[in-house]
């Protein structure tokens, strides 16, 4: 038997479920579309990883990050929970020796991050605006009937790029529409609607910052070479997507449970198969003072394990 | 005697001691609103125009929970609290000048507002002019009781400010302060790390607004510093150091606050904590992340919005702490 460690990352468009070795390799790989449903995506991902590997390697430590984090600890019995940004500064740094940037887009948000030495000191994440996210090119590719994968081939077909406006996702849309009408051709658009996503990320998260190579792209939409293009052609450097950009959260979280299982030596994993575990949540308005707070409460096979939402702390109890 | 409502942010913060002393010396019975709720924060949305910024909104909602209980309620219109900046034009942001208007357009059944004018540029013995205006509103006239009622509040103000500059973040020193709660009960802990939180008093000490932010720097052994524990004079020693002075009150003291921790060496970050639609803030933001590049100071902008997200400020306090522990090896 191996030894390996599981990371997992809920983020709102997809889940990555990776299994890395001791040094760091990756063993398996998983990209799902969360869907609204991270517990049972994260049971079905588990279960086919367990089919693929679970003989061969046995899981010593897991991490989980992403929005989910905290719900996913718990299904499946993580020994750290660490945010995105630091579980993607771990992952480009063991990936791209020397890393200076990270640029990561993912579904709803998008992110920079800068390291010097190989510690982070600076990042920022998109706020109010999620112009150039994951979300918005998925849109555009459904409106204008093009597979998202084949999205970024038509931009590199483009011969002149058109300008469109990217400072927000409303006014990009309606730009590329009238860009439409006026006849131009849908490569030239496309191009141009990468171009724009890029000033529109440099102007917003990456507003001020020393952006300094090696600078490794990566999140689930940096399989989009158009984009990759634009990136290339704005900031003047060839941006570095590392084979698997897609999952690199999971395989932060993966290194960091490496770390931590070699300070407590023993790992929470709840195994491969907790398909069969039954876990619930419901949600109730506390009447304890006007704040009015959702409390979910977690189930697991009928039993209340953790509990959370409020903001006093009266009824939390959970792994946080 | 009457009862004298006081909303519980904005300048409450730094300023209720005085306020409080000076009414119940006067023989009054002061009133504080709750503490900011989802159902005030609601509250306060519906009443307020719909430009304002959140801590505006708010003040609404904390108006609106002590109509029906008070008397009276003390919305003094801020202008100024010294004579300072370029060409002593400092005031404070516009919104607060126009605070007792604003309620008195926006809300209905609201009992008689004192609104006395709070502008202390002309010298020090503005305050007790504006300490006289108020009385006469309340009916009383007699200069001496005043006066008596004056000193003991610049005394309890004075009281505070020390309590402060121990290192002690406003709303424990106020428990201090009135006996709620003793020096010796709170816990000593080694902290981790340093961070200097800086930003507007209403808008980093509000345990609702800040998401829970000073709560969770707690639990990860992070020492708070801010700019109110500072002394006036090391505050405005910053003034120096940049070309030209803000317009605007609380805006200086977050700007120069977060000059003056930056230059500390076991100081490990800063945080500004902004709340959205904040007009001086555009500038504030800026100027502060300008500053913390070349010092070399992590530097991290929280926004606080009406929608509450936890989440997303949750994630960057995280990713902020993890980076600075990095950074400390």
């Amino acid at each position: 038997m191996k030894t390996g460690y599981l990371g997992v990352d809920v983020g709102s468009v997809s889940t990555n479920i990776v299994v890395i070795d001791e040094k760091g390799e990756v063993l398996s790989a998983r990209y799902l579309r969360t869907n609204g449903k991270p517990i049972e995506t994260v049971q079905g991902g588990l279960f086919s990883v367990g089919e693929e590997i679970g003989n061969k390697v046995e899981i010593a430590g897991v991490g989980t990050t992403g929005s989910a984090r905290y719900l996913i600890s718990m299904i499946v019995g993580a020994d750290i929970v660490k945010n995105e940004i630091t579980a993607h500064a771990v992952a480009a740094s063991a990936v791209v020796e020397g890393v200076q940037t990270i640029i990561e887009i993912g579904g709803q948000d998008s992110k920079i991050i800068i390291l010097r030495n190989g510690i982070v000191t600076d990042f920022a994440m998109n706020t109010v605006c999620a112009a150039g996210t994951g979300s918005f090119l998925d849109q555009q590719a459904n409106r204008l009937c093009i597979p998202i994968e084949e999205f970024g081939d038509y931009a590199l077909k483009a011969k002149n790029p058109v300008r469109i406006a990217g400072r927000c996702a409303v006014f990009a849309e309606s730009d590329m529409i009238h860009k439409q009408q006026l006849g131009y051709n849908t490569e030239d658009i496309i191009a141009g609607l990468c171009e724009a996503l890029v000033r529109n990320y440099m102007n917003n998260v990456g507003k001020g910052k020393e952006i300094l190579p090696p600078v490794v792209f990566q999140g689930g939409v940096a399989a989009n070479r158009g984009l990759v293009a634009a990136f290339n052609k704005y900031l003047g450097v060839e941006v570095i997507v590392p084979k698997e950009h897609g999952v690199m959260g999971a395989i932060g979280a993966a290194l960091l449970a490496r770390e931590a299982v070699k300070k407590t030596g023993k790992t929470n994993f709840k195994g491969f198969n907790i398909k069969e575990i039954n876990f619930k949540t419901d949600s109730f308005e506390c009447n304890g003072c006007s704040n009015a707070c959702e409390v979910v409460q977690f189930y697991e096979n009928g039993e209340l394990i953790a509990r959370w939402g409020d903001r006093c702390g009266k009824w939390e109890m959970s792994t946080r | 005697m009457a009862k004298i409502g006081i909303p519980r942010t904005l300048a409450y913060f730094l300023y209720f001691p005085f306020w409080n002393a000076f009414f119940m010396e006067l023989g009054h019975e002061v009133i504080v609103s709750p503490p900011t709720t989802k159902a005030v924060l609601d509250r306060g949305v519906e009443e307020a125009v719909n430009d304002a910024c959140i801590p505006i909104k708010i003040y609404h909602g904390h108006v609106a929970k002590l109509i029906d209980k008070v008397d009276f309620i003390f919305s003094p219109r801020l202008v100024s609290l010294r004579k300072h900046g370029d060409f002593g034009t400092e005031t404070f942001c516009p919104k607060f000048l126009g605070l007792p208007d604003m309620i008195r357009v926006s809300m209905d059944r609201l009992p008689p507002v004192i609104d006395t004018r709070i502008d202390l540029k002309a010298g020090k013995d503005e305050l007790l002019n504006v300490c006289k205006e108020t009385a006469f509103f309340l009916g009383m006239t007699a200069e001496k009781v005043i006066f008596n009622a004056y000193k003991k509040a610049l005394k309890k103000q004075e009281e505070y400010q020390k309590i402060l500059k121990e290192g002690i973040l406003p709303p424990l020193a106020l428990d201090i302060l009135e006996g709620r709660k003793k020096r010796k009960e709170i816990p000593r802990i080694e902290p981790e790390l340093n961070i200097a939180v800086v930003g507007y008093p209403y808008v980093i000490y509000d345990p609702y607004v800040n998401v829970g932010l000073l709560k969770f720097l707690e639990q990860e052994k992070v020492k708070v510093y801010t700019q109110d524990m500072l002394s006036n004079k090391e505050l405005n020693g910053q003034k120096k150091y940049i070309p030209k002075s803000l317009f605007w009150y609380f805006s200086n003291r977050a700007v120069y606050g977060g000059l003056y921790y930056m230059k500390r060496k076991d100081i490990d970050g800063i945080i500004h904590v902004t709340a959205f639609a904040c007009g001086p803030d555009s500038m504030v933001d800026r100027l502060l992340e300008i500053e913390s590049h070349r010092h070399g100071k992590p530097y991290l902008a929280v926004m606080v919005d009406e929608h509450s997200g936890e989440a997303g400020v949750r994630t960057r306090i995280e990713a902020f702490v993890d980076m600075l522990r990095y950074r400390r090896g």
